[in-house]
């Protein structure tokens, strides 16, 4: 967007690294800045880890392809439901199917985290609406309880003997 | 830091709270690539761009954290790319990364599969 002149969805014909120049703004369009990326990257590295410049730069090529193969499996359920909008339960479904069902979690908390301070910033029942709605298709979709609605019983199947320790921290919110 | 207040603004200017935290990578430019992907692609939910900006930090970490085993195994102490290469070669869900990091292995797994699965028993 803040390259004016690039116009939107015409990036394709453009491959190839031609000049230097061309691959920078190409590099504006395709992919994620390096610094974000190391920095997340750092956060899974011991402190006296070092990251090459290469390594660096091979994850966010990675990392822009993450992003293309779940859409396009999202796009395509989309296309299937007949539908324009690919939304977030579509690409949580993508995610599920192309094996990255252990971000289904960590991704659903944070979402819901976002949509109550979305909710508690513009004060509006439409949003909350919304909100509990999306919560429901996904906890349909996925068969996942719902953590601020059932906070006890959640994971119990995986830790039958803890029940007791499984606290509903999120009710603290 | 140095990031955060640039895209802070972006996120704000995108109709996006900026209160959802410096940690995240920047929305607009997970659109733009997500747009790229497929010719199909139309409209973009608000939602979908905040999912893929906690998505891709957990894909970062532990596409990072198997390629340090990698780093750890060879006694050294600074992750490079072969290192990448190795941790998505051999973790299944990483599979379609193989063309990106490494075009010509997935032509050596087709044509040479027989050969492999010979030699392996």
């Amino acid at each position: 967007m803040a390259e004016g002149p690039t116009s939107p969805g015409g990036g394709s014909h453009e491959s190839g690294d031609l000049s230097p120049r061309s691959s920078n703004v190409r590099e504006q369009d395709r992919f994620l800045p390096i610094a974000n990326i190391s920095r997340i990257m750092k956060k899974g590295l011991p402190a006296n880890g070092k990251i090459a410049k290469d390594a660096k730069e091979t994850v966010q090529e990675c990392v822009s392809e993450f992003i293309s193969f779940i859409t396009s499996e999202a796009s395509d359920k989309c296309l299937r439901e007949k539908r324009k909008t690919i939304n977030g339960d579509d690409l949580l479904w993508a995610m599920a199917t192309l094996g990255f069902e252990d971000y289904i979690d960590p991704l659903k908390s944070y979402l819901n985290r976002y949509r109550e301070m979305e909710g508690d910033t513009k004060g509006s029942g439409k949003g909350h609406e919304g909100s509990s709605r999306k919560d429901n298709n996904l906890n349909a979709q996925f068969g996942i309880q719902n953590p601020y609605t059932q906070g006890p019983n959640y994971g119990n199947s995986q830790a039958q003997g803890q029940q007791h320790m499984m606290v509903p921290m999120q009710r603290t919110e | 830091m140095r990031q955060a207040g640039a895209y802070s603004g972006i996120l704000s200017g995108g109709g996006i709270s900026g209160r959802t935290g410096p940690h995240l990578l920047p929305l607009a430019r997970i659109k733009k690539i997500m747009k790229k992907s497929s010719v199909d692609v139309k409209m973009i939910s608000g939602e979908a761009p905040l999912v893929f900006s906690k998505a891709c930090e957990l894909f970062i970490e532990e596409l990072t954290k198997r390629s340090w085993n990698m780093t750890i195994q060879g006694k050294r102490r600074t992750l490079h790319k072969e290192d990448v290469v190795s941790a998505v070669m051999t973790t299944d869900v990483f599979d379609f990364l193989i063309d990106l990091v490494h075009p010509n292995a997935s032509d050596d797994v087709d044509l040479d599969e027989e050969h492999d699965l010979e030699k392996k028993q």
